[in-house]
């Protein structure tokens, strides 16, 4: 089979690559191993949080200071503000609305109650402007009976803290009896099929009404609108009170909205997403891949004119461990990972971990280095990336659908 | 200060199998009994061993005195504390690089200790333990088994209450109160509030493993005792179904013992300072030992996920007359330091194993008993701890919920005791060890829980393959409300996932790296945990 492009990996970058090229007319294939990290997802993107422990206000400024080997320098700082338009725009196409803004950062509210630097925040979400103060004084935080991944308790008390008084109502809804029988059946995900049925929605919409007067906000955790925002907009048009909602413990109900969404529209610029199936075997020539074989198509080869890596950090594979080194598990591609297994990570868990800014090394087009020498048919994006810590600077998500834009709008031209 | 105004007849100092087993032999014989455990109970050697009920049979040809301890214990055992017990025998096997001709030599050391042996054909042994190298050459099957040392520690701390001792974990022994060459008592400092107190007895026994040894010091007592630390690992999954020894003079890395959800391979034996014993870290050639020995009792440990890497402490004790340490004993160590250094009213009980902690209980609770004229006599080896007694559990099978049956391993018959009756209650926490909220709410009232680490002995929430990934903070978020306290709540979760992390990082690497960053991500990047547990505490 022949393609224009082949991207590895079906998580954020490979599907925002593949959508920003499906739409110039090419012709694009996804392999999608399964799971990607969206089902960890926050509700935000996050461009750039925080430089050397302090959070950072305005992104676009402080990208500009980035060291050389963090991916934003090699896509340019100055392209930095103009392919994250690109990016907002193209979730809107794809039917994902969002409010934020590259140049300033908002502020999401965690699931331990305390804000963190956003980008663009899915809308419907609870977000605030300043990090120390929210935008109401009254708010009743509701919670489902039985649905322990939302640590209400933590929630609340961050919103205390940020001066506002907090209700904390617990409702309980008949229709969620099956799934607070069946102890594992109480997840995010879960409770959202349940209010796929409208009935349901407007069931939650009065108990909330009965639980909450007298309030300038209801906030709920984040778990409806599974397949699209639907029963989320159903619900807000029922209760009385303004209503956000808040993100959970995963799996991540937005997330995986996003997945659906992004996938869907993928699907609908013509685009082939081959789900379930993952890459086997990345044929070399050279300084050129000349076709790809997966599990599921065995014999048949794909090829395509360029090979887009978008395969994740370790927890989805793209980077693997042994005891013996860290290496990229299907070009064998360079890394700048530590050689010294101890030097991989450090006591004090919450510190800045060395393997989490591990990843291919790569020329500035984003070509990834094989025995010192770039692949010129080969692109590297997202998570698969080195030079930066995606956990402490918050920008994981940032770098992995500007860099996917980049080099899509390199493809491109 | 606090005083406490109750005299009591005994102060236990250290809360492991040990000190838990003195308080409750004590109480049983009509003591008044306090037990002191400066941090959590089991947080010594007590819960950082391989959670193996010898048969004895590895101390058989070295050992004959340990090994014949050990068979009679591990016979005790099996009807005292069936709750903490699996039953799961064991093998020694002889490989192809071990001398054969040692097994003669074995069984028959073990036979005149009384431990049963028996010679298996190497094919039965792979039909019975299809987990063991299939090269083995010889295989010997014995009596081993496998306990779980929080369970038994607490079933005896519960047992000491149920007979009227005070127990208090998180309360350090600061100093002994001495007049005129007797212990007339110690004071203590509460953990979580800094207070001091004093507690009086008319007889102090330091249980406190090797710490023992700084204890005595306090008193101005002088104890040779030689730190040894021993690392493990344990795997992510249950590979073996039996323990697995190697046929030979015991050596480092030869035993693999299945626990619960998960095996544990161990251990290594190195001499450490004393100074470094509250924190081992395990180093990178142990985990390369371990897992190069562990491969050839299981090669498909080499394909197993390790969870985590830990290290625990034996307290080996020198002879009186050997400060050199040349001459080190590991069987039961009792002193009498009115005796032995003039000191009445003070006792140390220590060396001996997990496996003896009911005999050296009795050998200590026998000298106390002596010195305080008590003739009971003692019953520990015949008394089943709580949730072992032999009251059949009623089998309602509409009651039976995936969350009872869960806890029933832990908690045996006292399982009942934990409420389970709404959806609620019955809700999991912990998917990987299946721990509900019902059996949460009952550790926290009934087991002296005061964090996720207490909590995580008690009920192995965060045990399990997941180690604490979403678990920690369902956990954290109903002790936080328990406690009323949700920024202490929080600081626990923390540190309860770095103290995870200390024993994930020298094993980090495959999945094990994998499921690390997947936490971190939940925990630091979506959560924000780091940024909540340095937030200032605003007014409210």
């Amino acid at each position: 089979m022949k393609f224009d492009t082949i991207i590895m990996g079906g998580g954020l970058s490979g599907l925002t690559c593949g959508i920003a090229l499906a739409k110039k007319g090419r012709r694009v294939a996804i392999v999608a191993g399964g799971q990607n990290t969206l089902h960890f997802y926050s509700g935000s993107m996050e461009l750039l949080g925080s430089v050397d422990d302090q959070d950072v206000t305005h992104p676009i400024e402080a990208i500009a200071a980035l060291n050389e080997n963090h991916p934003y320098s090699k896509i340019g700082a100055q392209h930095i503000a103009s392919l994250a338009q690109q990016a907002q725009a193209l979730l809107a196409d794809a039917g994902i609305k969002t409010t934020g803004d590259a140049s300033c950062n908002h502020y999401r509210i965690t699931p331990m109650g305390v804000t963190k630097p956003a980008w663009l925040t899915l809308d419907g979400l609870a977000t605030t402007s300043h990090p120390d103060a929210l935008p109401w004084k009254k708010v009743c935080l509701v919670n489902l009976e039985g649905f322990i991944d939302y640590p209400i308790d933590f929630v609340a008390h961050g919103l205390r803290n940020l001066g506002a008084q907090v209700e904390t109502p617990t409702v309980s809804l008949e229709c969620l009896k099956q799934a607070r029988r069946s102890a594992t059946e109480m997840r995010a995900t879960n409770l959202a099929k349940v209010f796929t049925n409208t009935s349901n929605v407007a069931r939650l919409a009065d108990a909330i009404n009965t639980a909450c007067n007298d309030t300038e906000a209801v906030l709920i955790p984040a778990v409806l609108g599974y397949d699209n925002d639907d029963a989320c907009n159903l619900l807000k048009a029922q209760v009385k009170a303004p209503l956000y909602f808040l993100a959970t413990l995963p799996p991540a109900v937005t997330g995986v909205r996003i997945n659906a969404a992004l996938k869907h529209y993928f699907q609908m610029l013509g685009g082939r997403f081959l789900m379930g199936d993952s890459v086997e075997n990345v044929v070399i020539d050279g300084d050129k891949v000349t076709h790809i074989n997966t599990t599921k198509l065995q014999a048949m080869s794909l090829q395509a004119e360029q090979y887009v890596l978008a395969t994740g950090s370790f927890m989805s594979r793209g980077l693997v461990a042994d005891f013996e080194r860290i290496y990229e598990p299907l070009m064998n591609l360079d890394t700048d990972a530590p050689q010294d297994r101890e030097q991989w990570s450090k006591y004090g868990m919450m510190g800045d971990q060395p393997y989490m800014s591990c990843g291919v090394v790569t020329d500035k087009d984003f070509h990834p280095l094989k025995d010192g020498s770039p692949l010129a048919n080969v692109y590297a994006i997202g998570q698969v990336l080195g030079g930066h810590n995606p956990i402490t600077m918050g920008d994981g998500t940032g770098v992995s659908m500007l860099t996917a834009l980049a080099v899509a709008n390199a493809i491109n031209s | 200060m606090n005083n406490n105004n109750k005299h009591y007849d005994v102060i236990v100092i250290g809360g492991g199998i040990t000190g838990a087993g003195v308080a409750r032999d004590c109480a049983m014989r009509g003591l008044s009994v306090l037990l002191l455990e400066r941090f959590d109970f089991t947080n010594g050697a007590t819960g950082r061993n391989h959670g193996l009920m010898h048969s004895g049979a590895r101390y058989a040809v070295t050992d004959k005195e340990s090994a014949t301890e050990c068979i009679k214990e591990n016979m005790i055992l099996r009807k005292i504390a069936r709750h903490c017990v699996e039953e799961t025998d064991g093998l020694f096997i002889t490989l192809p690089e071990d001398d054969l001709a040692y097994q003669r030599t074995f069984v028959d050391a073990c036979l005149a200790a009384g431990i049963r042996a028996d010679i298996i054909d190497p094919a039965e042994a792979l039909a019975i333990e299809p987990a063991v190298n299939p090269d083995l050459i010889g295989a010997v099957r014995i009596p081993d088994a496998s306990i779980d040392p929080f369970r038994l520690t607490v079933a005896n701390v519960i047992d000491a209450r149920l007979h009227g001792a005070d127990a208090l974990n998180y309360h350090e022994v600061t100093e002994f109160i001495i007049n005129q060459n007797r212990v007339k008592g110690v004071k203590a400092r509460d953990q979580h509030t800094g207070q001091i107190k004093e507690f009086r007895a008319s007889v102090t026994i330091n249980a406190a493993g090797i710490w023992g040894m700084l204890i005595a010091q306090k008193a101005g007592i002088t104890i040779n005792m030689f730190p040894a630390k021993g690392a493990l690992l344990i795997f992510g999954h249950r590979v073996n179904k039996m323990v697995i020894n190697r046929c030979r003079k015991p050596a480092n890395a030869d035993i693999l013992v299945p626990d619960d959800t998960v095996c544990v391979i161990g251990t290594t034996s190195d001499r450490v300072p004393i100074e470094t014993v509250d924190d081992m870290r395990v180093t990178d050639q142990e985990v390369q030992l371990l897992l190069s020995e562990g491969e050839k009792l299981a090669p498909s440990l080499a394909t197993t996920r390790i969870l985590r890497a830990y290290a625990g402490v034996r307290p080996l004790v020198a002879a009186d007359n050997d400060p050199s340490g040349r001459n080190i004993s590991r069987g039961i160590v009792c002193l009498d330091h009115e005796e032995r250094d003039g000191m009445a009213g003070f006792i140390t009980i220590t060396g001996g194993k997990m496996m003896t902690y009911r005999l050296m209980a009795q050998i200590a609770t026998n000298l106390a008993c002596k010195k305080l004229g008590n003739n009971a006599t003692c019953d520990t080896d015949t008394t089943p701890l709580p949730g072992s007694e032999q009251i059949a559990t009623q089998r309602d099978g509409a009651k039976r919920s995936f969350a009872f049956n869960a806890a029933e391993g832990r908690h045996g018959t006292y399982t009942s005791k934990i409420k389970l009756d709404t959806d609620a209650d019955r809700a999991l926490v912990c998917e990987c060890e299946g721990v509900s909220v019902g059996e949460i709410k009952y550790a926290v009232e009934n087991q002296h829980v005061h964090n996720l680490l207490s909590l995580r002995r008690r009920t192995r929430v965060g045990m399990g393959t997941c180690q604490g990934k979403l678990c920690a903070c369902r956990a954290a978020a109903l002790l936080g409300r328990f406690d009323n306290n949700i920024p202490k709540a929080q600081a626990d979760l923390a540190q309860f996932l770095d103290e995870r992390w200390k024993g994930i990082k020298p094993v980090a690497w495959g999945s094990t790296l994998r499921e690390a960053q997947l936490t971190a991500t939940i925990y630091q990047g979506l959560c924000g945990l780091d940024k909540a547990i340095e937030r200032k505490e605003g007014s409210k």
